[in-house]
């Protein structure tokens, strides 16, 4: 039996409400004297994962797109296709969730100097720009390949975005988990951990559900031009 | 509205919005689906007429 992308999205969907629930009830409260705004600190659980399954769906883009463009292989056209949208869910979350955060931390929801919001803001406007281009062209090579290369090149964006906060820190707060000063609660630590996972299987899902459309869509393409082509 | 429920609100707003992404995927496919299946019925009708 195979596995249907819409369940594993479904189970990803019931994690992400689990670290909500967890976040909002089990997770620790940050110290007032630390943040301005200390219950406003618990979208943390909920913005960092989403920031992490942004990243996940912005790297099976890139590979969705490298394999298109020099191995012609309709998996990764797919997958190209899938991931863009991904991308743009995940990436949207986490830029709105980080809004929310900064609004009632720093009194502005956005911070147009800082290095990190940009970047990522700008990956997530290419995924916007990917889902919204492929569905107002008509398929084709030249199409596929002007989408491709875009989805290969704005990767650079990923690693820029990862490092941002370690050369430049502005605005945005530096690292707290893979760095050395390590100053996570390990309660935290466990709810950060249940919502990356819930999100990568989510991510997971989505994306094997958004493959499988992509192949419908094009069976369906497929099939009218047949149903056409006998029709005349 | 205190800063908890403002919480909640938007907690609620971006579970709402994955809610809707992937019923979204869940009606894309099933409408492609029966279209699929309806081409190809009609196709095989053309074929044995």
């Amino acid at each position: 039996m195979s596995i249907r992308g819409e369940a594993v999205a479904l189970l990803g969907l019931a994690g992400a409400g689990l670290t909500f629930w967890l976040g909002m009830t089990w997770a620790p409260s940050v110290s007032i004297d630390a943040f301005k705004a200390p219950e406003a600190q618990r979208i943390f659980y909920w913005h960092v994962p989403s920031a992490w399954a942004a990243m996940l769906a912005f790297g099976m883009l890139f590979v969705g797109s490298i394999f298109w463009f020099f191995k012609r292989s309709e998996w990764a056209w797919r997958l190209h296709v899938a991931s863009s949208e991904a991308g743009l869910a995940t990436g949207l979350m986490c830029v709105w969730s980080g809004c929310i955060w900064g609004a009632a931390e720093w009194g502005v929801p956005w911070d147009w100097t800082d290095i990190r919001l940009n970047t990522f803001a700008m990956l997530t406007l290419l995924s916007l720009y990917l889902v919204l281009g492929r569905r107002s062209q008509p398929d084709g090579v030249e199409t596929r390949d002007t989408f491709a290369a875009f989805g290969m090149y704005g990767f650079v964006l990923v690693p820029f975005t990862y490092i941002a906060t370690r050369l430049w820190q502005i605005r945005h707060p530096g690292p707290v988990v893979a760095t050395s000063e390590g100053s996570l609660n390990s309660d935290m630590g466990t709810v950060l951990l249940i919502g990356a996972i819930s999100f990568t299987v989510l991510i997971i899902g989505h994306v094997m559900a958004g493959m499988r459309l992509t192949k419908l869509e094009l069976r369906l393409e497929d099939l009218q031009n047949r149903y056409e082509e006998e029709s005349r | 509205m205190s800063g908890q429920t403002y919480l909640i609100a938007a907690y609620l707003g971006m579970i709402g919005a994955l809610a809707l992404w992937t019923w979204t995927v869940f009606a894309r496919s099933k409408s492609l689906e029966s279209k699929i299946d309806s081409l190809e019925k009609a196709l095989a009708n053309d074929e044995s007429e």
